[in-house]
């Protein structure tokens, strides 16, 4: 699942159809987009607004290792307009507080240093990237996630010799749509994170088949929650749903059978 | 090899920062106030980071040489270890720095003065040689284009004749001790696992005979070895897999000329073990008969003897016994 975040509905417009969000709702105030593995957020402008909306979607669904994408249009002191930069700092104006989002393994988009001010930037003093929304959504996203799946994905509206108070909603929703190429390969390739990483949190592949076979304890379920892990990595061509052990009568014996089995069975790491 | 070089704002004026961007002009720069912004947050995912690890550039402060802990060593009385680098090129499943650190970026501490300085203190503090290890927090050689230690560093411990480097290797990276005189107060000590092991368990380390290839050479230029096979890993079969890496080592090497041999029981604190496991769940070498005992993961005491002691047995066969270690860290 990805979650994708823009402040205004002219960022989002572009996205909607290429990225097949085919799925409108109006739910706590906002606008969702969505389809089975993706969701598109309108928040508002601002940290707060994009923090509060970070929170409510992780609230809808709080699967884990879910990647997390805001993407907008900014400021910068010196960059081309249309250009589109990642990320890699980011600096929140107010507090002096930096984050550093991870390099996306396979990915070579530009990247650039972040600042996130509290309002439009018309001076833009050094040359970086300014925008309103990055620093309310990544320390929060990034509570919910690893961070190497959270990114800040900008396209140049302004700067200083093109400043924002020209800058029109058509403009910013023509700017965007001129970078969905990139776009769409950040999504793919943070989807493909995401579901490395939740591929990972299979714990035994039978476990249900265990809990409505036998009562287990809490303290049971996790001790055969590890031992299934551990016969998957072990024994994966041996099942372990096999006759013997279905004579045993009850959770302790179960623990047991497993235990023994693989502390028993040759240990072969090729 | 980087598309990202991070800076920490002390460092960017070191004639050692300014040399390494200027040999990656293509990577882009970013600065902060200390490594540990980069470095140290939670929730970043090692192995997806490993994928692609970034160079950060770095000064070490505070306590820049650490006491070795006890049993740890090769002889000597007085042993410390000093780390110019966090994690390694390399992808070892039983390392424990995947566990220990949070982040698989590169930490490339440039202030070797500051190291050499700290070294000769300790050094020169009492008569009696100190051992300097190097290669506990990465490997010593294997980024040697990049970070050029050994380049630095053995022109320093020459001049230090109460100091005694190990330098600890998977590398066949060589060719600056191959371009100058052997040292006599430096050990180069590569580390080996059997060769089904190597293949399922070092990712990315050169294939045995590359790495005895380049100890041959060191051999052969009047370097003092050492042979490290640490961890050892139980597997079925693992008799026949020791015995014949031993006979292959000591095929190739000159075992009389050699400096030290030593053998260390795979052994994980428990939570770099739950970390690591919990990073990769099919690793079949985390489903090993394994036991916490104090803190400490490791193999089934009866399977742990029975495998130090084969290895023991077998390597008395081909070294003396006075060049016999074997790691006694407590559990």
């Amino acid at each position: 699942m990805i979650n994708i975040v823009t402040a205004f509905p002219g960022e989002a417009r572009p996205l909607i159809e290429p990225l097949g969000l085919t799925d409108r709702a109006a739910r706590g105030g906002y606008t969702l987009y969505h389809n089975d593995h993706r969701r598109l957020l309108i928040s508002g402008a601002g940290k707060v607004q994009t923090a509060a909306a970070v929170g409510w979607l992780r609230g809808a669904d709080p699967a884990r290792h879910q990647a997390w994408l805001n993407i907008g249009i900014a400021g910068h002191g010196n960059g081309h307009i249309g250009a589109g930069l990642l990320a890699h700092r980011i600096t929140d104006m107010a507090t002096g507080k930096n984050w550093y989002p991870p390099q996306v393994h396979g990915l070579s988009l530009p990247t650039d240093n972040l600042l996130s001010v509290d309002r439009p930037e018309t001076g833009y003093p050094v040359n970086c990237l300014y925008d309103m929304e990055a620093a309310g959504f990544y320390p929060v996203a990034c509570r919910t996630t690893t961070t190497e799946l959270v990114q800040c994905y900008k396209v140049i509206s302004d700067n200083r010799d093109n400043p924002v108070a020209g800058v029109t909603q058509e403009q910013g929703e023509a700017l965007i749509a001129d970078r969905l190429t990139d776009i769409c390969r950040l999504v793919t390739a943070l989807e493909r994170l995401s579901d490395r990483v939740t591929s990972r949190q299979i714990a035994g592949n039978s476990l249900a088949r265990f809990t409505n076979h036998w009562h287990f304890t809490v303290s049971q379920r996790h001790q055969l929650e590890r031992l299934l892990v551990r016969w998957d990595a072990r024994l994966p061509d041996q099942p372990v749903w096999c006759d013997e052990l279905q004579t045993r009568q009850q959770a302790s014996q179960v623990l047991h059978w497993l235990e023994h089995r693989l502390d028993t069975e040759p240990v072969r790491l090729d | 090899m980087f598309t990202h070089i991070y800076i920490e704002d002390s460092i960017a004026e070191h004639p050692r920062t300014q040399d390494l961007c200027a040999r990656f002009p293509d990577a882009t720069r970013v600065a902060c106030a200390h490594y540990g912004e980069v470095f140290n947050p939670k929730a970043q995912d090692f192995r997806l980071q490993k994928a692609q690890p970034s160079l950060i550039l770095a000064g070490k402060q505070g306590k820049l040489v650490l006491e070795a802990p006890q049993g740890y060593g090769i002889g000597g009385d007085r042993n410390y270890y000093f780390s110019h680098m966090l994690n390694c090129l390399y992808d070892c499943r039983y390392c424990f720095l995947q566990g220990m650190y949070r982040s698989a970026n590169y930490v490339l501490f440039v202030n070797y003065e500051s190291f050499e300085d700290e070294i000769s203190r300790l050094a020169e503090s009492d008569p009696r040689p100190a051992w300097f290890f190097s290669g506990y927090d990465c490997d010593s050689l294997a980024l040697e284009p990049v970070s050029g230690f050994a380049t630095h560093f053995l022109p320093f411990f020459a001049a230090q004749p109460h100091a005694r480097l190990e330098l600890r290797t998977k590398s066949t990276q060589v060719r600056t001790l191959l371009n100058r005189q052997p040292l006599t107060n430096v050990v180069v000590a590569f580390s080996f696992t059997p060769r089904e092991m190597h293949r399922s368990l070092e990712h990315r380390v050169p294939a045995l005979e590359r790495r005895l290839d380049a100890m041959v050479q060191l051999q052969q230029a009047g370097w003092s070895l050492g042979v490290r096979f640490d961890p050892l890993i139980y597997q079925q079969n693992y008799q026949t897999h020791y015995r014949e890496l031993f006979c292959e080592v000591f095929r190739r090497l000159d075992a009389d000329r050699l400096h030290s041999v030593s053998l260390g029981p795979f052994r994980l604190p428990r939570d770099y073990f739950r970390t690591i496991s919990r990073l990769y769940p099919n690793e079949a070498l985390f489903a090993s008969p394994l036991t916490v005992t104090n803190g400490m993961v490791s193999y089934r005491q009866d399977l742990e003897s029975e495998l130090t002691g084969f290895c023991t047995g077998e390597l008395r066969s081909h070294v003396p016994e006075s060049l016999l270690f074997p790691c006694t860290v407590a559990a």
